[in-house]
């Protein structure tokens, strides 16, 4: 455990000391705040709308039915920023696994106490402490929204539960992709990659049948983001990323082994 | 790779009191069709300096790769102290530190705290760990800078932080590869006093394609030539010989 906490400490130390983790965070916040606002200035028009629809200053067709802050802001910002997130992650984890190698420290590790699951495991945890100290600065406007809004805690929990799980699936997956090369970029572009290409699968039900088109929405992220953004909390939906993210780990540590008998 | 963990050694458990320390039977390591190692037999005693000399791709750092265990072999065998480096390379990482070649350290760590996080990570604790750092501090002259990043060092300072941390917990075994690669005459002329000033203290396995070196710090030197153990002995008998340079050039002519 010495060795682990020793590792954890350094992996704190280079993370938050980075400037790509920086510049990913105030991108996001950025993002955040741009859609959250773009997104109330909508809201305000609406409901503008339809209080003088409703005092008689209009008469048109385009007035919804109704309106609220949950339906016209926060879903739409969430379901955003899961997209947002796909794209800010894999800069925080491309170093991870490939800056050690092209460095050549990975092997001064292991000739540490330190085995090869404590150094996934130390340098995941890290990695997904940012990203989860992103999230919680990103999502200031978002809360806002909910304390005037008057969501719920218990659908407030689920949205968060989902973010959590959504963040952990993707470090996940920066984190194989880092662990199979020792360039930044590549780990960065196959994580986006495969993040996007997950996050919705159903643009190839056209091509497939009925099956695979069922097997193709189990396996994508965005339905079950946005069942836990709605408020639902299922727990295939989180088995589903707890999957990812073991799938993905025991591949990262497996790259170590990998690494032995090929020498790359 | 076929055969890749055939040859994870006999490991028959560690041996304090005997005299090999690192001991290889027929050892090969194969990368696709080229034979980085051939059938390479080799024994190295306690408290021995043993250089291993060779031109470039002579197959050197692949045999440090095999000690350390970042590497399987692909036939025969190898332990550390009587333990496979492949079936358990932990309890071989606890005997053996290692100094890379220069510049693979963290340069966005301080000296001291990149002493700290290795010291950490090879188990050290509370005072202990302060005590050790403070003597690699004192013993390899870093105390001036101990305070600065490691990125913002020459490289003759670098290679002191590589040295200092693979002294921390006093290891019977360590490996340096290359230690004055890319270092100015000074530089190396400091790094080479640091190294002879350990000879006896540990056994030291060393790799180097430089005569020179091996010849000041080496108390057994053995020549590696295309993967193959071409020569060993002392230093004195071996590199003083009129074919001394020729072992090198068989070397690297076969690494072309």
């Amino acid at each position: 455990m010495t060795a682990l906490r020793a590792l954890v400490r350094k992996e704190l130390a280079s993370l938050f000391g980075a400037p790509t983790a920086y510049l990913a965070l105030t991108m996001l916040a950025l993002v955040t705040a741009l859609i959250f606002f773009d997104h109330l200035r909508l809201y305000n028009q609406i409901l503008f709308i339809y209080a003088s629809a409703t005092m008689g200053g209009f008469a048109t067709d385009s007035v919804p039915d109704y309106v609220n802050l949950w339906d016209s802001v926060f879903f739409p910002v969430m379901e955003t920023l899961g997209l947002t997130l796909i794209g800010v992650v894999p800069l925080i984890t491309m170093r991870v696994f490939a800056e050690e190698r092209s460095r050549g420290t990975d092997e001064l590790l292991l000739t540490t106490h330190l085995t090869p699951t404590q150094i996934v495991i130390a340098k995941f945890g890290v990695t997904y402490l940012f990203v989860v100290t992103m999230m919680a600065v990103s999502f200031l406007y978002p809360v806002m929204a909910i304390e005037q809004g008057g969501l719920g805690l218990e659908h407030l929990s689920a949205v968060y539960l989902g973010l959590v799980l959504h963040g952990i699936g993707l470090a996940s997956i920066g984190l194989v992709c880092s662990a199979f090369t020792s360039s930044q970029l590549v780990a960065a572009i196959s994580a986006w990659a495969i993040a996007f290409l997950l996050w919705d699968l159903s643009w190839a039900n056209s091509f497939v049948g009925e099956g695979v088109a069922g097997v193709l929405e189990a396996l994508s992220i965005q339905p079950r983001y946005s069942s836990f953004a709605g408020g639902i909390v299922s727990l295939a939906n989180v088995v589903y990323f707890a999957g990812i993210a073991l799938v993905c780990l025991s591949v990262a540590r497996f790259s170590f082994d990998l690494r032995r008998v090929s020498g790359g | 790779m076929s055969g890749a963990l055939s040859g994870t050694g006999v490991d028959s458990g560690p041996g304090p009191g005997r005299g090999v320390v690192i001991e290889a039977r027929a050892l090969s390591r194969r990368f696709g069709e080229r034979l980085a190692l051939d059938a390479l037999s080799l024994r190295i005693e306690r408290g021995q300096s043993f250089a291993l000399l060779g031109a470039n791709g002579a197959g050197k750092t692949t045999f440090i790769r095999l000690v350390t265990g970042a590497l399987l072999p692909s036939s025969g065998s190898l332990t550390v102290d009587g333990i496979s480096p492949a079936l358990r390379p932990a309890q071989v990482h606890a005997r053996l530190g290692f100094v890379m070649e220069t510049s693979r350290l963290y340069p966005e760590l301080r000296v001291k705290g990149f002493l700290r996080f290795m010291g950490g990570a090879r188990g050290l604790t509370g005072a202990t760990l302060a005590q050790a750092v403070a003597a690699v501090l004192a013993r390899f002259a870093l105390e001036p800078v101990a305070a600065r990043l490691v990125g913002n060092l020459s490289k003759g300072y670098q290679q002191r932080v590589s040295l200092a941390q693979a002294f921390l917990n006093d290891p019977p075994l360590v490996i340096v590869d290359e230690p004055t690669g890319g270092l100015d005459p000074v530089q190396r002329g400091e790094v080479q006093a640091l190294l002879l000033g350990l000879r006896g203290k540990s056994t030291l396995l060393l790799c180097t394609h430089d005569l020179e070196e091996a010849r000041t710090l080496a108390t057994r030197v053995g020549v590696l030539s295309a993967g193959r153990l071409v020569a060993e002995g002392e230093p004195s008998e071996l590199l003083g010989r009129d074919d001394a340079l020729a072992l090198f050039r068989a070397g690297a002519e076969s690494a072309k």
